[in-house]
């Protein structure tokens, strides 16, 4: 019995995988915006990324 | 009737019983194996009656409280076990002894007049069905000693002196209290091999593992049986997994999965859609960092989309906010990335962390035109940073089969472990603790 949910759990995860490559989806993280101005290809300082305030590591022993 | 042999006579008939006294203290003996019987035991005065003796001459009087020990199936109970009628007639407690630890353990001796004798076990609320073997078993000796018993291996388990230390009922043996056997295990699960060997004789019974609900369902007993404790010697691994088949369906499910990644690498169309190389110098007085790259076109179905950053950091960072515009729809996906490398040389050596490449996978972008809009940043006091920024159309990410790999992977090392700690369990008991079972 459990080989058998085993091996649907198997091709289960293998169809996520194929189903995840095949949409194209990732596992990085970010923001999407819509209805972003067109003003932006002339003044791209208009825009501000919700990234902008990010702590930087300056890293090293 | 089930087996070919006719029921046993309903209780009210009870033609079979033979009404006798104990000639110690006068209370009633009921023999119910008609001629059967070699022993009987007065569960009054505990006396050991000679069953073939028509006075009923006593044989051996031990001491027990009455009621001290109280079979779980009573005396006289009547049940089908594997489609045949038996009746309990005899209960005997014995144990062995091991490292200064008694451990006792019950026997029940059944009876069916067509059939002949049947015994059941229970040692901790486990249960063995046991018969009297049909061949003798060869005994293999050897650093593990072993069985053969109708072709079939049994392993030792092992070897130990029992004493019988209670009996009531009745008996087709001269039973004693006090009698003592060497008693070797072989173990094959749920099959026990058990050779018993006193005054010279020897006796091998062949037992399989019973689980306590049919036995209860057997006899028809009141309630629950007591709850199994520990791993016994024959028990089976827990139902439905089989050890061997879960790893064989994981290397027939990795095989898959690294086809599966081949054919997605080969099929993936990786198109460099734009490839841009730029310098920030955060030395010079600020000013508007932000910029946009020119329009690249993402052609093909709704895939993914990799943005490759490579800086020539050493011992800095640079940052970037990105973010991808549609052109088309005003749809963006903002993220920040860092690439940063420090490298350096003290007591332990040389050391580094980091890296000059950052890589990142924007999911799901529909074919269209678009942009970059790129705002970089660095630590003012660091020296001219080049770095250079390129786009890929639908790739692989392999991430996705690593963690595939670990999923598939996870339940295999439970089930595994899981088996490993049974036969653990069961082994530690054993006169070879260290050894696994062959069963799976």
């Amino acid at each position: 019995m459990f080989n058998q949910l085993y091996l649907i759990y198997g091709f289960l995860v293998l169809g996520s995988v194929a189903m995840s490559q095949y949409r194209g989806w990732s596992m990085d993280t970010m923001n999407e915006v819509k209805n972003v101005p067109r003003s932006i290809r002339d003044n791209p300082g208009a825009y501000r990324s919700i990234y902008s305030s990010y702590h930087h590591y300056t890293g090293g022993k | 009737m089930s087996a070919g042999t006719p029921p046993l006579p309903n209780p009210p008939a009870k033609p079979q019983v033979k009404a006798l006294h104990c000639p110690q203290c006068g209370a009633s003996i009921t023999l119910r194996s008609f001629q059967q019987a070699v022993t009987v035991v007065c569960e009054s005065c505990h006396c050991i009656l000679d069953a073939k003796d028509p006075t009923l001459k006593i044989l051996q009087q031990f001491q027990a409280a009455t009621g001290e020990l109280l079979p779980l199936i009573p005396l006289g109970t009547r049940g089908k076990l594997r489609g045949t009628d038996y009746e309990v007639i005899g209960f005997q407690r014995r144990s062995i002894e091991s490292d200064g630890v008694r451990y006792d353990w019950h026997e029940y001796l059944l009876f069916n007049p067509y059939k002949g004798f049947r015994y059941l076990s229970e040692y901790q609320g486990h249960w063995n069905d046991i018969t009297v073997c049909k061949d003798l078993p060869v005994v293999r000796t050897g650093l593990v000693p072993s069985a053969n018993y109708l072709g079939e291996i049994y392993r030792h388990f092992q070897t130990a002196d029992a004493t019988t230390g209670y009996v009531i009922g009745e008996f087709p043996w001269q039973v004693r209290v006090g009698e003592r056997a060497a008693v070797t295990d072989y173990v094959r699960p749920p099959r026990l091999l058990s050779c018993e060997q006193s005054s010279g004789e020897s006796t091998w019974s062949v037992g399989e593992y019973t689980y306590p609900q049919e036995i209860w369902k057997a006899f028809n007993l009141p309630g629950k049986p007591p709850e199994p404790i520990g791993v016994f010697e024959n028990q089976p691994a827990p139902a439905t997994v089989s050890v061997k088949q879960v790893w064989a369906a994981f290397l027939a499910l990795t095989i898959f999965l690294l086809g599966l990644m081949a054919f997605n690498d080969m099929v993936a169309s990786k198109e460099p859609v734009f490839t841009s190389a730029y310098q920030l110098n955060p030395g010079t007085p600020k000013g508007e960092a932000s910029f946009v790259t020119d329009v690249f076109e993402l052609k093909g179905r709704t895939s993914n989309v990799e943005i490759k950053t490579s800086a020539n950091v050493s011992n800095s960072w640079i940052y970037l906010n990105y973010a991808l515009i549609s052109q088309d729809t005003g749809r963006a996906w903002d993220f920040g990335r860092e690439v940063s490398y420090y490298s350096g040389y003290d007591s332990d050596g040389s050391w580094s962390e980091g890296s000059r490449h950052d890589t990142v996978i924007v999911p799901s972008v529909p074919p269209g035109h678009y942009y970059l809009r790129i705002e970089p940043e660095a630590d003012a006091r660091h020296p001219l940073i080049s770095y250079t920024v390129a786009v890929r159309r639908d790739v692989p990410v392999f991430k996705f089969y690593g963690y595939a790999l670990l999923a598939l992977f996870l339940p295999v090392l439970y089930v595994t472990f899981k088996s490993i700690s049974f036969e653990r369990a069961r082994w530690s008991e054993s006169d070879h603790p260290i050894l696994q079972s062959e069963s799976d």
